[in-house]
């Protein structure tokens, strides 16, 4: 979230019909002028025991700790992110792995954002660990850590083609397994589809 | 996971799905059959996917909104108001007073109509075919609702980001009242027939035991976490919409198995009935849209907004780069995390539990593939 | 041993039966005799889109202002117009929406500003054909005629 970027690719034509794709413009442009969001997300520190703690423990493995609107996150190095998932887990009650996703950012030079969801029942709390990885750098597998990882990787690997080193059993999820390409990369556009593979599967031409 | 290709003189891979009844929609469960025995299970998932996420990443906030309710369509209006929490947070408005309570009245209405589909489904699924014509008829009271109030039935499209659009039609009040006062003694009857029944709990007791230790290994949250024992449930835990105001319990089992999940969500329909009643005296007057502009542009960031849905925890992560559309929009469903933990709980059960673990874990599968 | 003789002599089978038979009032039944009789759908329901028209003089009341279209998550509204060298106006010249596509979600009602489109109560949209799922203007502004039926 470093620096601002245009999803590319993203904004293909749309469908027969839309002669334009972009909504009207804002209308308050008389007015006077509202100062401009920063182009980087407003963030500040976050401040706490288990804060300083986790930079303790982890040292510069562990890159800034912060709140955005109340949501504190944990940026960490690649290599430290499962590593920090088992430290939460075991040391910071924080058992429940809720959600694990990806964001694209295609031009920066590591291109995706992996993001962890942990919660603590004992705490009531929820951290989120985002970690930046180059394009085919392959992070290590969370199963060990918590088990409902096996089909949230499955499913990051599916739509961005994020491989989990040490993964049981790394195959696509719903797409078929056949299938070409990575659907939630930014240059996959919305109206692409693995054409040969609809041909041979459901003996049609691509309706698009 | 068991190897689902594996074949051999003693073993049988038997395919259940996509088309079969019982599983709830287009889901296919690969069972490795030992006998009567479950061995291991596969699922295959994803007959269903339209690239959700994909499509928000190409819509304005707004314009994304009606998709949300094609992924639970059994609890649209929950999926609303996940949505819309979540863009309100990243635009750092919160509902007025009145949208609020209003808000809570449907999506706990819709907690109702969820679980009543559910009943109505599962225990046809079990055998006992009656239920579902008395659930589907107390389900349509709530839909006529919906369609007074909203216009649609099924895929509401009720809420918008900031707030309302429709203010509450005349007697929606009254209805809901009447609705409340009707549902209990319904609810009676449906435990009337099957809480004693005794098919029903051979069926159910004992069969698909997750305890608490492997409901959150497995992240699972909703109903199914509360039977095997743990007192939690994001309403709250960690109050969204207003939901502190009111007062209601959260109904635990201790088994975890396939009937304890039955009570639960038998007695979180009781307590949504006392939600409602409590909300639909305390309307307040006032505006029912927040200060949102026309066009919604949130500033840079992300957050990430769960609610409690019927089937579990429903969490939006929504990231903005600053311009009309989402950069990126995830979902994570409660029935997809779910689904994962069906492989522990049918291990080493029957063939014929298979049935029953799958109605007890209440999934959607438009929710699932997304 | 009262669990026994329970068990014995079936009281969760009568139980549930008095329910059923308790249910077989008749003022209890709910099925609607649809083609012959048709529900009456709630006023705010989103059904068939319509175009409307000043019902003094009988011209549209779209100003082809093109909202709509541009807040359709579908794409599936067309607006085309004309400015009239005379009057100085943009005028509707064609106007077609793809009701296959549609899921009526009423962001195109909300966004017309002069109440010209709107979704009604119409809710019989079944055509033989794909084409008949796209209406032009002049079938916006009639309606859909679906077949009445006489039982």
């Amino acid at each position: 979230m470093a620096d601002e970027q245009k999803p590319e690719g993203s904004q293909v034509p749309p469908p027969a019909g839309g002669e334009a794709a972009k909504p009207a413009p804002p209308k308050p442009a008389a007015a006077p002028a509202p100062p401009k969001p920063p182009a980087v997300m407003a963030a500040t520190p976050w401040d706490s025991d288990l804060a300083r703690e986790i930079k303790e423990r982890f040292g510069d493995r562990v890159g800034e700790t912060s709140t955005y609107l109340g949501q504190n996150f944990i940026v960490a190095k690649p290599d430290a992110a499962v590593s920090l998932l088992e430290y939460l887990k075991l040391e910071a009650d924080f058992d429940y792995l809720v959600d694990i996703t990806a964001v694209d950012w295609p031009k920066r030079p590591e291109r995706f954002d992996v993001v962890y969801v942990v919660y603590s029942f004992a705490r009531n709390e929820r951290v989120r660990i985002k970690t930046y990885i180059p394009e085919g750098f392959k992070l290590e597998t969370a199963v060990g850590v918590h088990l409902t990882a096996n089909w949230l990787e499955r499913e990051v690997f599916d739509m961005f083609g994020i491989e989990f080193e040490g993964h049981p059993d790394l195959r696509r999820i719903l797409m078929p397994e056949e299938w070409q390409g990575y659907p939630l990369r930014k240059d996959y556009g919305i109206l692409q589809q693995d054409d040969r593979w609809v041909r041979e599967n459901l003996g049609i031409e691509s309706g698009q | 996971m068991p190897d689902a290709t594996f074949l051999d003189s003693t073993e049988l891979v038997l395919n259940m799905g996509p088309q079969h009844p019982s599983t709830h929609g287009v889901l296919r469960v690969i069972l490795k059959l030992d006998g009567e025995k479950v061995l291991g299970t596969d699922c295959v998932i994803g007959y269903l996917h339209r690239g959700v996420e994909k499509i928000a990443e190409n819509r304005t906030y707004a314009q994304f909104n009606p998709y949300v309710d094609r992924m639970d369509y059994v609890a649209a209006i929950s999926n609303g108001l996940g949505y819309c929490l979540a863009v309100e947070k990243l635009l750092n408005v919160e509902a007025p007073p009145r949208a609020q309570v209003v808000r809570v009245i449907l999506t706990e209405l819709n907690r109702i109509a969820s679980h009543l589909l559910w009943l109505g489904t599962h225990a046809l699924d079990i055998g006992a075919i009656t239920p579902v014509f008395y659930c589907l008829r107390e389900r349509e009271e709530a839909l006529k609702i919906f369609e007074k109030y909203c216009g649609a039935r099924l895929t509401t499209h009720a809420f918008r980001i900031g707030g309302l659009l429709y203010e509450t039609y005349e007697g929606f009040e009254r209805e809901v009242r009447d609705f409340c006062k009707m549902f209990v003694p319904k609810v009676d009857e449906y435990e009337e027939l099957l809480t004693n029944n005794r098919i029903w709990k051979a069926r159910l007791i004992g069969v698909g035991i997750l305890s608490a230790e492997e409901c959150k290994e497995y992240g699972v949250t909703g109903p199914v976490l509360r039977a095997a024992g743990v007192k939690w449930d994001l309403r709250k835990a960690q109050p969204y919409s207003g939901y502190e105001k009111y007062d209601f319990e959260i109904p635990t089992r201790a088994n975890g198995d396939t009937y304890d999940r039955y009570v639960v969500r038998m007695q979180e329909m009781r307590q949504a009935v006392r939600i409602m009643e409590q909300a639909v005296e305390a309307i307040p007057e006032g505006p029912i849209m927040g200060k949102v502009g026309k066009v919604i542009k949130p500033p840079v960031g992300e957050a990430y907004v769960s609610i409690e849905a019927p089937k579990g925890e429903l969490g939006y992560y929504v990231v903005s780069d600053g311009s009309t559309q989402p950069y990126r929009c995830r979902v994570r469903p409660p029935s997809f995390v779910n689904l994962q933990a069906l492989d522990r709980m049918i291990r080493g059960g029957l063939v014929a539990d298979v049935v029953a673990v799958i109605g007890t874990l209440d999934i959607v599968l438009g929710e699932i593939d997304r | 041993m009262f669990k026994l003789l329970k068990k014995i002599f079936l009281v969760d089978l009568f139980q549930g039966l008095r329910v059923t038979f308790r249910n077989q009032n008749p003022k209890y039944i709910y099925t609607e005799q649809y083609p012959a009789e048709r529900p009456q759908v709630a006023e705010r329901y989103r059904g068939a889109p319509r175009l409307n028209n000043n019902p003094d003089n009988g011209e549209t009341l779209c100003i082809a202002c093109n909202l709509c279209a541009l807040a359709c998550p579908e794409n599936l509204i067309v607006v085309g117009s004309e400015r009239n060298e005379a009057t100085r106006r943009k005028e509707l010249t064609y106007f077609t929406y793809d009701t296959s596509r549609c899921m009526f979600c009423g962001l195109c009602e909300d966004a017309c500003p002069v109440d010209a489109l709107e979704l009604t109560q119409d809710f019989e949209l079944a055509t033989y054909t794909r084409e008949g799922q796209v209406w032009d203007r002049q079938m916006l502004e009639e309606g859909p005629k679906p077949t009445q039926y006489k039982c």
